[in-house]
């Protein structure tokens, strides 16, 4: 039983992966379906005193912390993995499944760990794990796409690894606590920009809209959800208070929206906006006052929902059509009345439409930017705000569903698909309603209570007023979007971005290390191996052969014998030395001759 | 003429998108008008122009799409501009 009560929550949905390969048909998917909620029941039952130490060499390593923080991730990832298995009950492949447990296990793993070292070993083995979810497409292009995630998460954890390393040699602790920007070291960055690969922040950001739209279509729903949230959760954790972040979320959440607007495909404008969510929180972070931090959590719940549910959405759009250009798609909103609506809550609420889960996650966001009186900040959020309604809340929507007709009219998504969607939908608008149960599993909920309305009479009536400026705000976004709509017409191209100092910069590297080492390679190879080599080579081959035809020669010639051409003495003699084919004879008539030289020189 | 307008779907009809562009107008003003009847507490002076939410939504936005448009003179390449490297 207490080996029961002090089980990582991760160790369920990995263990449980072994076990999906024996399953077949339709119990695999509820088998998976369960799992995640299974999951769910046993963090909500994790004692806070609970732990569990292994021993790995001279370190113990501690893979269970219980408290508030790891325990609110642990609910949404828990919840958000139910969501998606849901939405995937189409899919038949168990490496999809196996994959996906063991992404969504290791992200538990890292969230629950208490020492770092445990923490960078699942960190590793959610970016081996969620490949299977890329190349699933089977395609060249996810082929090759999964190959850049994978070098990138392999420079990002080698970083992590150099400065887990430099920490653990200085300080001789391998606990994960809060750093202190005052006293930081060379190992204390490593691990930040560890980190930070993970999060997306600049300039490390390209490998997630390069990765994710090349995604299967559950695979998509579930890599939306994971990687950049653990990071957002290890830097509240490891770095809060960290001023340089507050700049980094705002250029994130800026960054993402010019990016959107460029972009023609679908799935990538959603991972922009990934990225533009996920800068809100590595601000707050930043900020890190305790509102701020509980803010970035709230935000961080939500944000996984809505984002879900926009990848949920577009994923129903391609399973149906196969497309994912804007430029290929438009009109859909005749047959996929349902996508559509729940894509629409999806886009309300990443939007922060008043009602919607956005309004009352990101608030506490901005309204903490605002009383730190961190004027910039506010106003790169708030400009965020606007812009992303601009992108996700109705560029998405509009080109894929509206826009111009292109005559598709595939059927509805499938039913399951609908009931992730539905699922998902429900929370985007109830915790926009009735915010306080999110607020209540917040680690300093009274904090937050105290500071935010939160009764839904609270929100929408005794602060009419903010509910008033975010109307403004998003109606002239929407105005501006329509106004402007002949400049943003799609175009069938793609946006040079920051990997392209990887996927063509290198290209110029390896060009230079091309013709450099290739020239000296082509150089020896001509010098030594064809040149020094063959004449050594036919030193030792025919070398004795032509000191004896010094001799030789003037016999042959006396004796009139012919000497050139293939038919001749001296390429019959040479063949004769290289394949040692001698007459008895002529051995004998040669040992005797050499037994004579010997005694005129030694008697 | 009819034949085409039955092929029509609901918000492809001209009708229907005259109606949404003044609902939108109309969303847009009631908002400012709202203004006038609420008091709100401001953290900055620049919050206390009237209308500031709309037009910083406004600007916000127009701004990011011209520098979009601006940066994709430079950055927007053929779909297959990658192709090549492999």
């Amino acid at each position: 039983m207490t080996m029961i009560n002090n089980l990582p929550p991760g160790l369920i949905l990995i263990l449980g992966a072994f076990l999906v390969p024996l399953l077949s048909g339709k119990a695999k998917n509820w088998y998976v379906i369960a799992l995640p909620l299974l999951t769910f029941w046993h963090i909500s039952q994790l004692d806070m005193a609970a732990s569990l130490v292994l021993n790995l060499a001279d370190f113990q390593l501690e893979t269970l912390r219980v408290d508030k923080w790891s325990k609110a991730f642990g609910y949404i990832f828990t919840l958000s993995g139910f969501a998606a298995f849901l939405y995937g009950y189409y899919e038949k492949r168990s490496t999809q499944f196996v994959s996906a447990l063991l992404y969504i296990g290791s992200s538990l793993m890292v969230v629950f760990a208490k020492d770092i070292i445990t923490l960078y070993i699942f960190w590793e083995l959610m970016a081996i794990s969620s490949v299977y979810l890329i190349l699933g497409s089977k395609t060249q292009k996810s082929y090759q796409a999964s190959f850049r995630y994978v070098m990138v998460h392999i420079f990002g954890g080698l970083v992590l690894l150099a400065g887990i390393i430099l920490t653990i040699h200085q300080t001789g602790s391998i606990s994960f606590e809060a750093f202190d920007p005052d006293m930081a070291t060379l190992g204390t960055w490593l691990i930040l920009i560890g980190f930070l690969v993970n999060a997306a922040a600049l300039p490390f950001s390209s490998w997630l809209p390069d990765a994710y739209p090349e995604a299967t279509v559950m695979g998509g729903v579930i890599l939306s959800a994971y990687t950049s949230k653990t990071a957002v959760y290890v830097l509240i954790r490891g770095f809060a208070g960290w001023d340089i972040l507050i700049l980094l979320g705002c250029a994130m959440s800026l960054y993402g929206i010019v990016y959107a607007l460029l972009e023609n495909d679908m799935r990538r404008i959603l991972a922009f906006s990934i990225i533009n969510q996920v800068g809100f929180m590595v601000c707050a972070v930043g900020i890190g006052t305790p509102l701020a931090l509980n803010g970035a959590m709230a935000h961080a719940f939500c944000c996984i929902i809505y984002i879900g549910l926009l990848w949920m959405s577009a994923g129903a759009v391609l399973y149906r059509t196969g497309k994912s250009k804007c430029t290929d798609l438009g009109g859909l909103y005749n047959t996929m009345p349902w996508t559509l609506v729940f894509g629409c809550v999806g886009a309300m609420a990443i939007s922060a439409v008043p009602l919607t889960s956005g309004f009352t996650s990101k608030t506490i966001i901005i309204a903490e930017a605002a009383n730190s009186h961190m004027f910039w900040a506010w106003l790169a959020l708030e400009i965020a705000s606007a812009g992303v309604f601009l992108h996700a809340g109705i560029k998405f929507p509009y080109f894929v569903f509206f826009a111009k007709d292109k005559g598709l009219r595939p059927p509805e998504a499938p039913k399951s698909m609908l009931a992730g969607m539905a699922f998902l939908s429900f929370f985007c608008i109830y915790l926009g309603m009735f915010p306080e149960r999110l607020y209540n599993i917040l680690p300093d909920a009274e904090l937050v209570k105290q500071a935010m309305p939160y009764t839904f009479y609270d929100i929408y009536v005794h602060h009419f007023a903010h509910v008033v400026t975010q109307i403004q705000l998003l109606a002239f976004s929407a105005l501006v979007f329509f106004l402007f709509l002949p400049m943003l017409k799609r175009t069938n191209t793609i946006a040079l971005d920051f990997d392209w100092f990887y996927r063509k910069g290198f290209g110029v590297i390896h060009l230079m290390i091309d013709t450099g080492f290739n020239g000296l390679n082509k150089w020896t190879n001509r010098t030594i191996a064809l040149g020094l080599t063959a004449k050594l080579s036919a030193y030792f081959k025919d070398g004795p052969a032509r000191l004896c035809m010094i001799a030789l020669k003037p016999v042959w010639e006396l004796s009139g014998a012919k000497i050139d051409g293939p038919d001749g003495m001296e390429t019959r003699f040479l063949k004769k030395f290289r394949t040692a084919y001698f007459s008895v004879g002529s051995t004998a008539i040669f040992t005797l001759v050499l037994f004579l030289v010997f005694c005129f020189f030694f008697y | 003429m009819s034949e085409t307008d039955i092929k029509l779907g609901y918000f492809d009809q001209p009708k229907t998108k005259k109606m949404l562009w003044r609902l939108l107008w109309a969303v847009c003003i009631l908002s400012l008008l709202l203004e006038f009847f609420v008091h709100r507490k401001n953290h900055f002076d620049m919050e206390n122009f009237f209308g500031f939410y709309g037009v910083l939504g406004f600007i916000a936005c127009s701004v990011s799409i011209l520098v979009a448009k601006a940066m994709g003179l430079f950055l927007k390449k053929e779909e297959d501009y990658y192709d090549d490297d492999k």
